[in-house]
């Protein structure tokens, strides 16, 4: 993973690579016609200098031969040769040779001009030759500047993109920042920063919208669940008063009987949902704010002797370790609440004669039961989730422990070793 | 006794005058608030179940009226919600006792019976049943004198049936009120029949004629 401005950066610098590289032979080509050009005219100047210095000698023909031969002699490559018939045109080339002068193998490069000089009115052919700077060096020097600009290019690239990048991604950061921290159901609403950059200030009213449809769906679905919830109960109570009379009749049979138990049974369950439901409902909403110091170790044996009744049914031995006079920060309400499920489902979900061990301490509560096939870990804690074969649960009883734990920012889990099912609470 | 059902339900108010009515009961409804308010103005009642939720008004205001115009009846709330705000703030105005629908209308019966019998008789509060001799406050019990000494629950079990005297009360019924909260997470009920067996022991190695009655295999009902 690489930040964008990083991968931005890559196709810039090929991009500028080879913009770089093709201005060297643009280069070249140009400082090639510009030096050429500046030769032939330096060419054209010395020819003219040689035609009105020798016509200015004003020497006789005998002597003006004498003087070419002399001055032939000491010019190494520049000639002046008589010719009956006036040049034409002047012809430029263009010519790679030896130093003369040097013992190593140096080649020159040269400009040359051959034209047509008139002294003492006779026609000479004359040729000259100026140094001109060989082809390798002039890319090589061309190349080396270009490589030197292009490595401050990318050098600088390279810094200015940290530098900006801070400062450019600083909206986007926030934002995302922002919607890091966001819960649903904390019911806080994100306020975006405002930025003067047209992309992020898109991107915020669009969140911002996606977030208020998010919040709205959630409360209303919320609302839903406690208003359905609430509406059930009438029903539910009209359903158990006619139980209740039919049970009075006096031409009931035992299977009448029984089947109107069945019906009790099930209307406790459907009873259990709804309270449920509602009590999930009311602690998303928040509804359970106080907090005070509970006094946790009496708490959890006041349970326990609650319990043991039920325990004692199934010959469940309990075993405790509780520290005394823990004091935790909570809502009483829900702790109670959280201990008793706990405790309930130990015994519920045990075998005859089988065993609980509780102990709390400063930091957690461990409450392990014994049972026979480990639960289904991954959505263990998910409202009707299935997680064992059992079918009288209300599906919700994990929901609302998982729900109290992240009320009071505590971390719940599970864990099966050894036929024994293990919830422990870090406070 | 007059009982006053304040309740918007007709089902539910028609089934608790039904069952209320074969003990000494008479019962009259009030489906609204102004119904409500009418009735309460003109006459007095022994116990008033009191819904709420109306229609047309807070059952709370019913209550302060009640309580306004220094009334004696016993209220009982009857509500849909099981707001612990509610429930704090009923019993702060001054009602005797709170209960979440839905209810079994033997658990309404007794408690109906334990406010009226807590107004009327004020601090020397016994009922006498034949032989058998209750002090509701001391929570005592006692056979021809003789005091037998029973758990909470198995008192709590007794109050119940003698609150619902000739009644078929079943196992499920039972279990709901003697473990409140918990009688639906509990797949076994049998601690019900635990408490009967050692309530009815107790009873008769006391003396006291039998009058619990197994009743279809797993009811109760108590005869007399």
């Amino acid at each position: 993973m690489k930040n964008l401005l990083q991968k931005s950066l890559k196709p810039l610098t090929v991009f500028a690579f080879i913009v770089f590289a093709l201005s060297i032979p643009t280069y070249f080509l140009l400082v090639e016609w510009i030096w050429l050009k500046e030769l032939d005219e330096n060419n054209d100047l010395i020819a003219q200098r040689i035609e009105n210095e020798f016509n200015n000698q004003q020497i006789s023909d005998e002597k003006l031969e004498e003087s070419i031969v002399f001055w032939n002699e000491i010019q190494s490559v520049g000639r002046i040769e008589p010719i009956l018939k006036s040049l034409q045109n002047d012809s430029v080339y263009t010519i790679r040779r030896q130093n003369p002068y040097s013992e190593k193998e140096i080649i020159d490069r040269f400009r040359g001009l051959i034209t047509n000089i008139e002294i003492n009115n006779k026609n000479f052919t004359l040729t000259i030759e100026t140094n001109v700077e060989e082809t390798e060096e002039t890319v090589a020097y061309i190349a080396v500047v270009t490589l030197f600009f292009f490595l401050i290019l990318v050098i600088g690239f390279w810094i200015l993109n940290k530098r900006f990048s801070k400062k450019l991604w600083s909206p986007f950061q926030d934002t995302l920042q922002k919607l890091k921290s966001f819960e649903l159901s904390k019911h806080t609403e994100i306020q975006f920063t405002e930025t003067d950059i047209i992309e992020f200030q898109e991107l915020n009213t669009a969140l911002d919208k996606l977030l208020q449809h998010s919040i709205t769906t959630y409360k209303s679905q919320k609302e839903f669940t406690e208003n359905a919830s609430h509406e059930l109960q009438t029903p539910l109570a009209i359903i158990k008063s006619k139980l209740d009379l039919l049970l009075q009749k006096e031409t009931l049979t035992d299977r009448q009987y029984q089947i109107i138990e069945e019906i009790n049974r099930a209307l406790t369950r459907i009873t259990r949902i709804n309270k449920n439901l509602l009590l999930l409902a009311k602690i998303e909403n928040q509804q359970f704010n106080d907090n005070e110091n509970v006094h946790i170790s009496q708490l959890t044996q006041q349970c326990l002797e609650q319990l043991t009744e039920y325990s004692d049914n199934k010959n469940i031995s309990i075993q405790t370790d509780i520290t005394d006079n823990v004091t935790i920060e909570g809502n009483k309400t829900l702790i109670e609440i959280l201990i008793n499920n706990l405790l309930l489902n130990a015994i519920r979900h045990n075998e005859q004669s089988g065993q609980i061990i509780v102990s709390l301490n400063k930091s957690r509560l461990n409450i392990s039961n014994t049972g026979k096939t480990a639960l289904i870990n991954e959505k263990l804690f998910e409202r009707f989730a299935v997680s064992s074969s059992e079918t009288t649960n209300s599906g919700l009883g994990l929901a609302i422990i998982k729900q109290i734990c992240n009320r009071h920012n505590w971390t719940i889990n599970y864990q099966f070793t050894d036929n024994s099912h293990l919830f422990s609470i870090c406070f | 006794m007059k009982i006053l059902i304040i309740e918007d339900e007709q089902e539910l108010a028609q089934s608790i005058a039904e069952y209320l009515s074969e003990e000494s009961y008479l019962c009259e409804f009030a489906a609204t608030y102004n119904q409500a308010l009418d009735k309460i103005e003109t006459y007095h009642y022994d116990c008033v179940l009191l819904d709420i939720m109306l229609p047309d008004g807070n059952g709370m205001k019913i209550l302060e009226e009640l309580k306004r115009q220094d009334k004696q009846d016993g209220v009982i709330i009857i509500s849909a919600k099981n707001a612990l705000d509610d429930k704090i703030k009923g019993l702060q105005i001054g009602a005797d006792d709170y209960l979440t629908k839905p209810f079994h209308l033997a658990e309404l019966a007794a408690r109906i019976y334990s406010v009226i019998r807590r107004k009327q008789f004020g601090n020397s509060n016994t009922v006498q049943q034949n032989e058998l001799q209750i002090d509701l406050l001391a929570k005592t019990v006692s056979v021809n004198n003789e005091l037998i000494t029973l758990t909470k629950k198995e008192f709590d079990l007794l109050l119940y049936f003698i609150g619902n005297k000739n009644r078929v009360i079943s196992k499920s019924t039972l279990a709901e009120h003697l473990s409140g909260d918990f009688a639906d997470m509990l797949d076994n009920h049998d601690f019900v029949y635990a408490h009967i067996k050692n309530l009815k022991k107790k009873l008769n190695d006391a003396g006291y004629d039998n009058h619990l009655k197994t009743i279809y295999g797993t009811g109760y009902k108590w005869e007399g």
